[in-house]
């Protein structure tokens, strides 16, 4: 093709193909093998301290961990809502920037949807662990039975699992329709016939005729459409596992937008870390550019101001309304034993975040992935203080407790990241393009269309 | 370690000792003195029982359940081979009216501290399952304390002693016999010359005939006693004004004002339920209006009738004599020079004698019975010329037997220990060498002796300084007779045929004196009564073991004449210097006798919320001035004598007074070592209270495991107090709360709870008894650290106001059975529902143990079966549980059910009569137990019943009443007298 350069459409096909290549490289020809062996071996460690804590978990009882009367939730509950909040940076980027046609989320919709995904696997794999009788879970399902036992609909729980069932299969959807076009590219370029049939079989005989790309289309952004609410309601739905409680600390009106906001601050904090380390790793500058770490600076302060202006609310209404139990939690915030929590949320989401006000700092790898770091612990710190401060000392004095996480606990969280989340995630940028090639050169292509049409 | 590992452990050893021991046995037992030399005796010793103790400080469940279940195993023998006995219980017969799954009732009683608590005993199957008051008792009047109800997991109990054993290893009973008899005989020759008795404190009759026949054959014989919590200061007291030693019998619920110093009237102990009875009759009169209930405390520690009292000063130990000195001279008895009071203290004297001459007849002064002679002769001579005796306080001869060299009977024998001049001990039912004062060393004098014997529930110290042990039956399981506080008779009859080979006390002693097992225990009770019944013996003795008790035998309270008024009390100059240490019997497991018990170790002291453990406990000044925390290890030094424990602060305490609880510290038994052993710093002249003692840090922290980390109500209204004035024109305290949903539907009967915390001790007694009633497992010292304990009703304690003078309240907490429930609504199977009669139901077999309902309860009552808490139990003990409740899963929420399994037993009863549950019918097991009839139970839908009345008073109220969850128990607010009290 290199006789035709000259032609704005073979030019355009030149990039295209240089897209192609250079996004595809990474699953056929995988730059950097040795590190990511490395990596996939650690987080297969994980995994397997993983499945010890589940084992240990399951022979003994939840007995093991560290909850106790009047901490009944401990880790588990806050790494579920933690897991879900990140999750949603994945629908927010991919399905509402895809319905109001920013072009720029294309460098970044596939990987965040991928974070999604196993991040709704990880919330949703919680609420099972924690259960005292775990083999019964589905016993939240209505499901038909002898008995003619339904669910209790009045329950936060039940909609909890309704909102992460309904999360994990539209996340799913949206993901792999979003990934057929490129899975279609990976089978073309496979070289070895294992991967031909892998592909092949994924790519659900996909020819990219005209035909395919309009039904593509339709049920893309019909998905879309629907992943979009699920993005408020699922979180402002976990809220209310908190708010519907009677309990100090947890019953206000203001829990459900704070929590989405919370959610989505925590999951543009994860998708900045992933697309920095992604730049850095498969020397992408190219697709995944500085205007991309820009904008996703000015997304993370603007989540996290509207998330600070939820702290600030938060304690308003406690002042308030002057309630003395509510006073009381607020106090125990502030100063109680689990104060480490919650200056740890406020500062990690608040201080470190200012930087971003600055263009040098958002588009400055190093700056954004620190930032991003900081807002996932102080977020995760947020989720556990807002659990672990209002149970353990909630309305009597005299069944005030304390909670500590125990070893096997954290075990469960750590061997959870490595292997439930990391391992998958690690698995998908090694055999699937992990960047949307065809969507970004797709709107290169309009982009130069648009840029030639004035 | 496990005692299942300490025993294959020591197999090596038992094996050549065990036929070193088969081969003397066999030829001559009577040179048991030489074993004693030996070098393999006391390793036999030391290898035997100290490894037995788990040898972890913290015992958890898990090791408690496996080394239940391994004792059990070992023995080769399981509680299903228990049956009913015949001549007590006809159930194998199969009598008319017996049907299988009904509960039968059969009165008998067990003892405490040597007197009889009367029980029914709840028996499935001639399985008894449950200890419930006597209502027609004359003492208990169907209250029944903690001790009382956990006897039955002591009857249980897999650790108890199975078998006769020889210097410590398992013998046979025909070994004892032969033993026996050959000593028997060899003291016939001599009259008993160097033979010893030493039993605890005796009331029952059958006993001491026994004993005066045996002293009768033997007449250089001697029978002592030793109790280690003792009444040989009220003896001498009663000595110094009346001329011989008396017993005191309180009739509180006449006494409109009390006085009482240091004197616990209220708190635990044998006399416990029978005060609090009398106390509570008078509180609930003086509620009505007739009459007042004034209680004025004077204490060093929070006690549960300090706590109780109207107006609580607190007094340092060595300020009772001036105190009880002012008061004497202000009603004009005399007493003597005295020093100056602080201006609270003669402020309390002042008013105190005030209101104690206002109700002249009506009133009582007591001082405790641990205080010196002196004080309480002051204190009768105080009651005499106020005109009380006779009508709040009269006396009787002391029920217990008296021993020859009475209260200073166990320093007799061990002078003659010392002197050689002992040479057959035999120690029935008490332990001595852990309970004596540290200054008499028991044990070194015990070894002088050259056959030792005892007999006993569990292979406790004394047992392991004898050459024999004899196992005894557990008072449930035999056929003996014991006398209550007032004296009352109660033929103890079995509810179960004896577990392992054990033998009864009275066989033991038949044993002792030369005669083998022929007659059954029932003939030696019968024999005793025989005589005084007569013709009418056999209506006589089946009214008895009918009724619970023999009517009519306690002796009559009577008023000798005073001898002597000139008391003296000595220098009442009250300024001991330094800090004085109080030694008191534990709240939950008394002298150390319960320490084994797992519910009672289990259950919170009343004022601490301690379990598993005792400590050493400070006043917040005297922490605050050493930097002292909760937990700080400490030493205590008396004399000679030191122990190291755990501090702990206790709002409310005198300054420089430091309190200890006896009983924990035992090397031996499943209860392991737990806290420290008070017992050391005891001495003969000073059993109760020691000045002079010092405390030094040690430096290292100690876990104090309680249920409940705070106690102060930080200006929250969760106990509500109303002034008695005010309560004619009392507002009602609850309003009316507003709500979008319209009011629940109710049908009759609706169920609904009062708790008048006008009543409420705190004494547990409820507590034990749902633990009881509804299976509830216990979980050991470890997992209530961790705050996972299982107890569905807990009674709160709180203080408020300054620390070192607080006010203080008890407030038990079960479910409320809210209308407007958050449980059932956070619930996502459906395991939490609300039944048609206002019950908030748990549905175990839906609980998928989401833990929803737990968070959103803002009482925090619901418990969570963290482990499996219940497979692992010993079988002996899975046959106590009560087959009407379900036993609860692994990963499953339970809480309180207000006795569900009671409700529906009523509900049937009414529904095959054809009629309504009448009201009274439902009894919750709590309910059943309070000795004050705190807790009323019953229909809210009806108006006449007892608990809709008390909701209507006006100082019924709603516990979180802001939180609009509607609960259907609701309290009483106490009633202070403050006012009245200051004239």
């Amino acid at each position: 093709m290199s006789e035709a350069v000259d032609h704005p459409g073979s030019q355009r096909r030149a990039e295209g193909s240089r897209v192609t290549r250079q996004i595809m490289r990474i699953p056929t020809r995988y730059p950097g093998k040795w590190v990511w062996d490395l990596c996939f071996l650690i987080c297969l460690c994980f995994l397997v301290l993983f499945l010890v804590s589940v084992v240990i978990l399951f022979r003994n009882g939840v007995g093991v961990w560290g909850n106790t009367i009047p901490v009944n939730w401990g880790l588990a509950i806050s790494n579920y809502i933690f897991f879900v909040g990140i999750g949603h940076a994945g629908t927010l980027i991919s399905a509402m920037l895809l319905l109001l046609n920013e072009h720029w989320r294309n460098a970044l919709n596939r990987f965040a949807e991928a974070m999604t995904l196993v991040a709704v696997i990880c919330a949703g794999l919680y609420p099972i662990l924690h259960l005292g009788r775990f083999w019964r879970f589905y016993w939240m399902a209505p499901y038909p039975n002898t008995m003619d036992l339904w669910p209790q609909f009045k329950s936060p729980l039940t909609w909890d699992f309704f909102a992460v069932l309904t999360y994990l299969i539209v996340s799913f959807l949206f993901w792999y329709i979003g990934l057929v076009p490129d899975l279609a590219t990976m089978r073309d370029r496979a070289k070895k016939r294992g991967g031909q049939v892998f592909y092949g079989v994924l790519a659900l005989g996909w020819r990219g005729s005209a035909r395919h790309w309009a039904r593509w289309n339709q049920s893309y952004r019909i998905t879309a459409a629907i992943a979009v609410p699920l993005v408020v309601s699922v979180h402002s739905e976990i809220s209310l596992l908190f708010a519907a409680g009677p309990i100090p600390g947890w019953t206000s009106t203001v829990f459900p937008p704070y929590f989405v906001l919370g959610a989505a601050f925590s999951g543009f904090a994860v998708v900045s870390m992933i697309a920095v380390v992604l730049r850095f790793a498969f020397r992408l500058e190219e697709i995944v550019t500085d205007r991309h770490l820009d904008l996703l600076g000015q997304l993370l302060l603007a989540c996290g101001m509207m998330t600070a202006f939820g702290y600030v609310a938060e304690i308003f209404d406690a002042l308030y309304a002057g309630e003395k139990q509510d006073l009381q939690t607020l106090f125990d915030r502030f100063t109680g034993e689990n104060a480490w929590s919650y200056w740890g949320a406020v500062i990690l989401n608040f201080l470190p975040l200012q930087l971003l006000w600055w263009k040098r700092m958002r588009i400055f790898p190093v700056t954004l992935f620190l930032i991003g770091l900081s807002v996932t612990v102080g977020m995760w710190l947020e989720r556990y203080m807002l659990l672990v401060t209002t149970l353990y000392r909630d309305y009597l004095v005299s069944s005030y407790g304390s909670y500590a996480p125990s070893f096997w606990e954290w075990s469960l969280f750590i061997g959870m990241i490595g292997g439930v989340f990391l391992l998958p995630f690690l698995l998908f940028i090694r055999f699937f393009p992990a960047i949307s090639a065809f969507e970004i050169k797709e709107s290169q292509f309009e982009d130069q269309g648009e840029r030639q049409g004035d | 370690m496990t005692s299942e590992q300490a025993l294959s452990r020591s197999q090596p050893a038992d094996k050549t000792q065990g036929a070193e021991a088969r081969e003397r046995n066999a030829s001559v037992w009577r040179s048991l003195d030489e074993w004693l030399g030996t070098k393999s005796f006391k390793a036999l010793l030391e290898a035997e029982f100290p490894s037995i103790a788990p040898a972890a400080d913290g015992i958890n469940r898990r090791s408690l359940l496996q080394a239940m279940g391994a004792s059990l195993a070992l023995a080769g023998l399981t509680g299903c081979s228990s049956t009913a006995d015949e001549t007590a219980l006809p159930y194998v017969e199969m009598p008319e009216g017996e049907t299988q799954g009904i509960a039968r009732f059969y009165a008998t009683a067990v003892s405490l501290a040597g007197y009889a608590q009367p029980v029914f005993g709840k028996t499935y199957s001639g399985r008894p399952v449950k200890l419930e008051g006597n209502a027609s008792h004359p003492a208990s009047r169907g209250a029944i304390d903690a001790f009382t109800q956990a006897a039955l997991l002591g009857l249980y109990d897999p650790s108890r002693s199975q078998a006769p054993r020889l210097v410590g290893e398992v013998s046979s009973w025909s070994a004892w016999e032969r033993a026996t008899v050959e000593r028997a005989s060899m003291l016939d020759r001599t009259g008993g010359e160097g033979f010893r008795l030493l039993t605890g404190r005796l009331t029952s009759p059958t006993l001491q005939r026994q004993i005066s026949e045996m002293m009768a054959r033997w007449p250089q014989a001697r029978w002592h006693s030793h109790e280690p919590v003792d009444d040989r200061a009220l003896h001498a007291a009663t000595r110094l004004v009346f001329g011989r030693p008396l017993d005191r019998h309180l009739r509180l619920d006449r006494a409109e004002v009390i006085v009482s110093f240091d004197d616990d009237l209220l708190g635990p102990g044998p006399r416990q339920v029978r005060q609090a009875k009398g106390w509570s009759d008078r509180r609930m009169a003086a509620q009505r209006g007739e009459g007042a209930s004034l209680l004025f405390v004077a204490e060093p520690t929070p006690s549960l009738t300090g706590i109780a009292a109207g107006d609580r000063l607190i007094a340092a130990p060595a300020r009772f004599s001036v105190l009880v000195a002012n008061l004497a001279n202000a009603l004009g008895v005399e007493a003597g020079s005295v020093s100056d009071l602080s201006e609270q203290e003669r402020r309390w004297v002042q008013t105190a004698a005030e209101r104690l001459q206002a109700y002249r007849g009506r009133a009582l002064v007591s001082v405790g019975t641990h205080l010196s002679p002196e004080m309480q002769a002051l204190a009768l001579l105080i009651n005499e010329r106020l005109g009380n005796l006779g009508q709040t306080l009269a006396f009787t001869t002391p029920i217990a037997a008296f021993p020859p060299d009475g209260d200073r009977s166990l320093e007799a024998l061990v002078e003659d220990m010392r002197g050689g001049r002992v040479s057959t001990l035999a120690i029935l039912g008490t332990d001595p060498v852990a309970t004596a004062p540290s200054d008499l060393s028991f044990a070194e004098a015990l070894d002088r002796v050259e056959l030792r014997i005892h007999a006993g529930l569990h292979v406790d110290a004394t047992a392991n300084r004898c050459h024999w042990h004899a196992p005894l039956q557990h008072e449930l399981e035999s056929w003996t007779d014991l006398r209550a506080v007032d004296g009352t008779v109660s033929i103890v009859q079995p509810l179960v045929k004896p577990f392992w080979s054990v033998r009864s006390i009275h066989t033991v002693l038949e044993n002792l004196g030369g005669r083998l097992n022929g007659v059954g225990d029932q003939d030696v009770v019968r024999k005793t009564w025989l005589p005084d019944w007569g013709i009418a013996f056999d209506a006589n003795w089946r009214s008895a073991l009918l009724e619970g008790f023999v009517a009519g035998s306690a002796p009559r309270p009577e008023v000798p004449p005073v001898v002597n008024r000139a008391v003296n009390l000595g220098v009442a100059q009250g300024q001991g210097g330094g800090l004085t240490l109080l030694i008191q019997p534990d709240p939950t497991i008394f002298d150390g006798r319960f320490s084994k018990n797992a519910w009672l170790q289990e259950l919170p002291k009343p004022i601490t919320k301690i379990c598993w453990g005792n400590a050493v406990l400070v006043s917040p000044a005297l922490a605050a001035e050493r930097q002292w925390t909760n937990g700080d290890g400490v030493r205590v030094s008396a004399g000679d004598a030191s122990v190291e424990g755990a501090i702990w602060i206790v709002p409310g305490q005198a300054r420089d007074t430091v309190v200890v609880h006896l009983g924990y510290g035992k090397q031996s038994g499943l209860a392991g070592k737990l806290g420290f052993d008070a017992y050391q710093l005891r001495r003969v002249d000073a059993l109760c209270q020691i000045a002079g003692v010092t405390l030094e840090a040690t430096g290292e922290k100690q876990t104090i495991v309680t249920t409940q980390p705070q106690h102060a109500m930080d200006g929250f209204d969760f106990v509500r107090k109303v002034q008695r004035a005010e309560l004619a024109a009392l507002e009602p305290l609850k309003t009316k709360q507003p709500s979008f949903y319209p009011a629940a539907e109710a049908s009759s009967p609706s169920w609904g709870m009062s708790i008048d915390l006008d009543l409420c001790i705190g004494c547990n007694a409820c507590v034990t008894a749902c633990q009881s009633e509804n299976n509830i497992p216990v979980v050991g010292k470890d997992l209530v650290a961790q705050g996972r304990e299982m107890h569905w009703l807990r009674v709160d304690h709180y203080y408020e106001g300054d620390p070192d003078d607080p006010d203080m309240a008890f407030q038990p907490v079960p479910c409320m059975h809210c209308e407007q429930a958050p449980c059932e609504m956070g619930c996502p199977v459906n395991a939490a529902v609300h039944s048609y009669d206002g019950l908030n139901l748990q549905v175990y077999n839906r609980c998928i143990g989401t833990r929803t309902c737990s968070s959103y309860c803002p009482y925090k009552v619901r418990r969570f079966n963290w482990f499996d808490f219940t497979q692992g139990d010993a079988e002996s003990v899975k046959a106590m549980r009560n087959p009407e409740v379900t036993v609860r899963q692994r990963g499953v929420m339970e809480k309180c059910t207000y006795c569900i399994q009671r409700i529906e037993g009523a509900r049937i009863q009414a529904k095959k009569e054809g009629r309504e549950i009448a009201e009274g019918e439902v009894v919750t097991a709590c309910q059943a137990a309070c000795p004050t009839t705190a807790i009323t139970f019953g229909n809210v839908m009806d108006n006449q019943s007892a608990v809709s009345r008390r909701k209507a008073e006006a100082r019924d109220y709603a516990l979180l009443e802001e939180v609009n969850t509607r609960p259907r128990t609701t309290y009483l607010a106490r009633i202070l007298d403050d006012e009245a009290q200051r004239i």
